[in-house]
């Protein structure tokens, strides 16, 4: 990229030292008029302004999740642990055996999970709560900076019933230092008094909501009766822990954790059931892979804007040079030799391209803090992990990077346009005669490479089908479709090859996913921008050609006074093919993605009853209690005496790997048992052939431990889903704590896993394999005409000390959904930026044809148009382009969806049932025609007001 | 009979920023139907200016200018603009057609303007277009003609029409000597059928078609006459594309 500007640029900044001519001709046209001049940078720093806010949105991702390394560790970098109490000691002498490189403290704890509620009737709860066991003393000498620990204030080690509470946790349940709160562990509960609420902040935010307590507290609360269930709590049993702090800061430290890690490995060897976890590491891996997963998924949804401010770009240059035709006629005549030509609108386009993209930036900045404040509210629900706090973040180097891509495209989109401007016919241009048909040489040469076009994209194809690679599958054939239109163009004419190539393009474009469904299974983000772009431009294409149709059709209704103003209105974009193509594409392919985030956002918020019903196999409300103390059946039944029937789910937490994912990852793991099948069964897709039913399925998972039902997200952070598990792989669980694996072959696959129960295997594989198999989750229902939503609730009100959390199936899924909605809104609301850029391009165009039409109008004008007519003729040509782009971009949008839907797996198969939402998209599409009619009619107003006398004899 | 056009005290100044420069000083002329009227005078002399102001193309600063007893002026934009559309036709020297219509679209256009029914407006057009010796290229564009071609449609678009005024800005002033003198002949013959006719100029020998010539310099008219008398032809006949001395 870098090279790209830095050659282009030192083409211009010689031309501009060494070349009076150039610069003089460059810089002039550049003043000439300074307010359409502020026009094209505006038109052309939206583009700049969406990838900056792509970038700003993605730094503050990944800001705010690497900020839990300050939060929530602080000079911890690996952790090492053990199940059990009292191996603290054994595990620190054996990483003292000898000094460890590049550490500088090793802390030892004890922690454990419980719940917390304050006391009297109406208490407020905290379901999970990590319990721990730390001198504090220790503690604020571990590592090398006292600041970062966050227990600099923190005074004694607790003692008796004293409790010490991050803030967090406080905040939850809104208690402060003298107050009594009751904590659950283990099938215990004790009184405890409130000490001190410490800053959530290094040690003291070790876990998600942290509770310190006496050292010998988490050991009383496990008695010998209930030992072996508690060392069995899932996510959180009684743990040994030694914490290792690496030499650096809290950020940079992390740097050593390879080599640390591999170290403490060795050194523990000898302990079995310790193991190392690189905790900052992971957690500042994740933060990139989500800051790089934001980016790609704003910037791919930016990418529609992007492509449709080069379009405007592209168009602004095309018109700059047909208004200067003559002149730049003349200037070839008297000896400007071509590329010289090129030069001055290179230098004319760079100096745009740098400014736009330095305004581009900033306003950048100013888009991406508005994105973030509507994410924040996004992030803080339960979804994205547990509830995340953005922090608006700039990166430099992201700004630097913003501002490079930008002037690239700007740069390299005006070289481009000026060499093709270049090429003008000096007589041609001067006279303002019709470009010549291309010559018997530029003929051969376009045959050539229309060949080469025709066997790169079949080559691509090949690659897609055979390699499984998304782009091939989708390009190949519009690239040999395309470039077939000139091959085809002597044998069946300009119009045939047109609308046989395009359509060609266009039917794949439409039809690829369900064609080629096993290629296009891994599919990035960027697919739906190149697929958008295929549609798009195809469409585009075959309208172009037959936009003279609709002169036909027009002068078919009569023409007259009245349709003068529509027969000038339709005449300039039937005339000037190129320059209507380049506003179609930029208005259809902003209307088409628009559409297209509306059908789904819309359609999966009226699915909530639906994917209830097909979660809940017959039960009515779901119920999570605390691991380390999880609730029985029968407290269940004690809550709420119209409990009918409950299924118990066991829970673990442990390690994957499958054939997309090599590093063994975390996630849930659920074991069922006949009970969930008693009422009816979670619907199922992708069914092993083995299988006749859902019913099948689940009944061969419950009685062939080797089996399994995974969900179709399964170690999937966000996006559709990209597995390319079937029903028939296998995959490998990890157990960390005894070390054994066992391979699970898949049955059959759940659609959308919305109550995350990860993978579904029997309960006595479950609790035979997963040492911290947990009975934490519970599916219940009620007798005839109990209110389910009001034992949820009395479920959370009665069952505190269990931190229980409970649902309706319904609520549950329409949270989820909700928050999924709210992203495509998200993503609609920052698209709507290339909507700006589609209805400022209109307006900006439509500003620069009254000046070109100058002469023209004038003439009109003398000739007896009524300045209405003028006004209108402009406005018909506004809607004619804006109505066209609206019907192309929804057309489009809504074939490609209902087509996704129901004949591709990319978004769930046939389950999805595909409804228009027909309000979003007509309030969308209205203010879209409503906007560029109003950005259209200062233009039109200008161009009614001009002077016939003026116009005639002033041409500039 | 009253005239056609009566021009009484015409002040013209045109301003550019605090620049004022004077174009018109009180012009009073008078013009008859079926006049043919050449203005000549020395480039920057006020001849297209003088044209503008009396076919209302452009303001005025002073006077009045009466066309057919109405005062154009005083007229709102809208009732000149219908005027000019019903009673005046333009012809200059670039010859101003619509690029994105083809020529006998560009001839048919104030005829539809002007309310005539579009089947009649077309073959009228074509009609004009063979009367200019273009009825082979009615569906070529602008740019797909000679210039000597586009000024014949212009002047088909000018006079399809047959509006009372002619108003003629260098018509011949980017054509060879025999496209000019096609041009001249047509001119003629709506005149003779009782058009009338003014003419901008340079060209002694379109003046020469003239009855009447006007003579200006820095805004004033220096001679008005006959313009036999005034070119000093005595037959009134020279070739167009020969000018007089400035």
């Amino acid at each position: 990229m870098l090279p790209v500007i830095l050659i282009l640029l030192v083409v211009s900044i010689y031309d501009l030292i060494r070349r009076p001519t150039i610069r003089r001709l460059a810089l002039r046209n550049l003043t000439r008029r300074r307010g359409e001049a502020a026009l094209v940078i505006l038109g052309s720093l939206l583009g700049t302004a969406i990838i900056t806010a792509a970038f700003i949105v993605g730094d503050t991702l990944g800001a705010s999740v690497r900020d839990h390394a300050r939060t929530n560790l602080g000079p911890t970098d690996e952790v090492v642990r053990a199940i059990g109490l009292g191996k603290s000691g054994e595990i620190e002498a054996a990483l003292k055996s000898a000094p460890l490189p590049n550490t500088d403290g090793l802390l030892a704890m004890a922690a454990g999970g419980g719940s917390v509620a304050t006391l009297g009737a109406d208490p407020r709860a905290e379901p999970f709560v990590q319990i721990n066991e730390v001198d504090f003393g220790a503690a604020r000498a571990f590592g090398d900076d006292e600041g970062i620990t966050g227990m600099a204030k923190a005074g004694q080690t607790p003692s008796g019933n004293e409790a010490v509470l991050d803030q967090n946790l406080a905040d939850e349940v809104e208690v402060k230092a003298g107050d009594r709160i009751k904590l659950f562990a283990y099938g215990q509960e004790r009184e405890l008094t409130v000490r001190q609420v410490l800053e959530t902040k290094g040690l003291a935010g070790y876990g998600s909501s942290n509770l310190f307590v006496a050292p010998g507290t988490i050991a009383s609360f496990v008695s010998a009766a209930t030992l072996g269930d508690a060392l069995g709590a899932a996510g959180n049993p009684p743990s040994s822990l030694v914490l290792v702090s690496n030499k650096g800061g809290v950020f940079d430290a992390a740097d050593f954790s390879d080599s640390v890690t591999k170290e403490l490995n060795k050194r523990i060897t000898d302990l079995p059931g310790a193991e190392v976890v690189e905790a900052k590491r992971e957690l500042l891996d994740d933060a990139d892979a989500n800051a790089d997963q934001f980016k790609q998924i704003f910037g791919g949804v930016g990418a529609f804007s992007v492509i449709a401010g080069v379009l405007l770009l592209v168009n602004i240059f095309v018109m700059l040079a047909d208004e200067r035709k003559s002149e730049l006629g003349m200037l070839r005549a008297i000896g400007l030799k071509r590329n010289q030509l090129v030069r001055a609108f290179g230098m004319e386009g760079a100096i745009y391209a740098l400014v736009s993209s330095v305004f581009g930036v900033l306003a950048g900045i100013g888009v991406g803090r508005v994105v973030v404040i509507f994410a924040a509210g996004l992030f803080r629900g339960d979804g994205f992990r547990g509830g995340l706090d953005l922090i608006f973040s700039l990166n430099s180097s992201s700004l630097i990077t913003s501002f490079m891509l930008g002037a690239t495209i700007s740069l390299v989109t005006v070289w481009g346009t000026s060499i093709r401007l270049g090429r003008l016919n000096v007589i041609r241009a001067i006279r303002d005669i019709a470009e010549a048909p291309p010559s018997g040489r530029s003929r051969i040469r376009a045959v050539v490479f229309a060949v080469i076009g025709v066997f790169i994209g079949l080559l691509l194809l090949q690659s897609g089908i055979n390699q499984d690679n998304w782009f091939g599958a989708l390009a190949g054939v519009p690239i040999a479709a395309f470039s077939s239109v000139t091959l085809l163009r002597p044998l069946v004419g300009r119009r045939f090859a047109v609308i046989l190539g395009a359509g060609a393009a266009l039917v794949w474009g439409i039809a690829v996913f369900t064609i080629l469904p096993s290629a296009l299974e891994k599919t990035e983000f960027n697919a739906f921008v190149v697929q958008g772009v295929i549609l798009v431009g195809a469409a585009v294409a075959i309208v172009a050609t037959n936009d003279d149709l609709a002169i036909k059709v027009v002068n078919s209704l009569g023409v007259s006074r009245r349709t003068l103003a529509a027969r000038l209105g339709f005449a300039y974009p039937l005339a000037r093919v190129f320059r209507t193509s380049m506003l179609l594409g930029m208005y259809s392919i902003v209307v088409f993605t628009l559409t297209f985030l509306s059908v789904f956002s819309n359609l999966f918020g009226a699915q909530a009853p639906r994917f209830a019903r097909e979660t809940a196999a017959g039960y009515q409300v779901l119920v999570d209690s605390n691991y380390s103390n999880p609730v029985p059946s029968n407290a269940l039944k004690e809550a709420d005496p119209n409990v009918e029937a409950d299924a118990v789910l066991f829970q673990a937490y442990p390690k994957w790997t499958t054939q997309d994912e090599h590093e063994p990852t975390s996630w849930q793991v659920s074991g069922f048992d006949e009970a969930l099948l008693a009422r009816g069964t979670p619907v199922l897709q992708d069914i092993d052939p083995k299988y006749a039913s859902s019913r099948a399925a689940w009944e061969a998972v419950l009685h062939d431990p080797s089996l399994v039902i995974l969900p179709d997200f399964f170690l999937q952070g966000g996006g559709p889903p990209s597995t390319t598990i079937h029903a028939g792989d296998t995959i490998r669980a990890y157990d960390t704590v005894s070390g054994k694996t066992a391979d699970l072959k898949v049955a059959a696959k759940v659609e959308s896993d919305f109550v995350f129960n990860g993978p579904m295997v029997s309960q006595a594989f479950h609790r035979s394999f997963f040492s911290t198999s947990t009975p934490s989750r519970h599916y219940v229902s009620f007798k005839p005409g109990a209110d389910a939503r009001l034992a949820a609730a009395r479920f959370e009100g009665k069952l505190v000390n269990y931190g229980v959390q409970a649902d309706t199936f319904e609520d549950k899924i329409s949270e989820a959904l909700e928050q999924q909605e709210g992203f495509l809104g998200l993503m609609r609301g920052y698209l709507a930026l290339g909507l700006i850029i589609g209805i400022a391009g209109l307006g900006v165009v439509m500003v620069r044809a009254v000046r070109e039409r100058r002469r023209q109008i004038g003439m009109l004008r003398a000739m007896g148009f009524p300045s209405r007519v003028v006004r209108q003729a402009f406005l018909i040509e506004a809607a004619f382009i804006a109505i066209q782009g609206i019907v192309l971009g929804t057309v489009l949008a809504l074939v490609t969806s209902y087509n996704l839907l129901t004949h591709s797996s990319t978004f769930g198969g046939q389950s999805i049932n595909f409804e228009i939402p027909w309000v979003p998209i007509i309030v969308v599409l209205a203010v879209a025609l409503v906007a560029s009619l109003a950005a259209s009619a200062f233009p039109a107003g200008q161009a009614s007001r001009i002077k016939p006398a003026v116009a005639l004899r002033i041409a500039d | 009979m009253s005239p056609i056009v009566d021009a009484r005290g015409v002040t013209k100044v045109y301003r550019t920023g605090a620049v004022e420069v004077p174009a018109l000083h009180t012009i009073n002329l008078s013009i008859e139907p079926g006049e043919f009227v050449a203005v000549m005078g020395p480039s920057g002399c006020g001849k297209t200016t003088l044209l503008n102001c009396l076919s209302g193309l452009d303001d005025i600063d002073d006077g009045a200018v009466m066309v057919e007893g109405a005062d154009i002026h005083k007229m709102k934009d809208g009732d000149r603009t219908e005027h000019r559309a019903g009673r005046m036709g333009f012809i200059f020297q670039s010859f101003n057609l619509i690029p994105v219509l083809t020529a006998v679209e560009n001839v048919e256009l104030p005829l539809l303007l002007t309310g005539v029914k579009s089947g009649v407006a077309r073959e009228r057009s074509l009609n004009f277009l063979d009367r200019v010796g273009l009825s082979h290229r009615p569906k070529h564009k602008p740019n797909e003609l000679s210039g000597g071609e586009q000024q014949r449609v212009a002047v088909a678009r000018a006079l399809v029409s047959e509006p009372a005024i002619v108003w003629a800005d260098e018509p011949t002033g980017n054509l060879d000597s025999t496209m000019a003198i096609a041009v001249l002949d047509l001119l003629q013959e709506v005149n003779d059928a009782g058009q009338t006719i003014l003419v901008v100029t340079h060209d002694d020998g379109i003046a020469a078609k003239a009855q009447r010539l006007v003579r200006m310099a820095d805004g004033h008219i220096v001679a008005d006459g006959l313009a036999a008398e005034l070119l000093g032809t005595g037959n009134g006949v020279s070739a167009p594309g020969t000018r007089t001395a400035k």
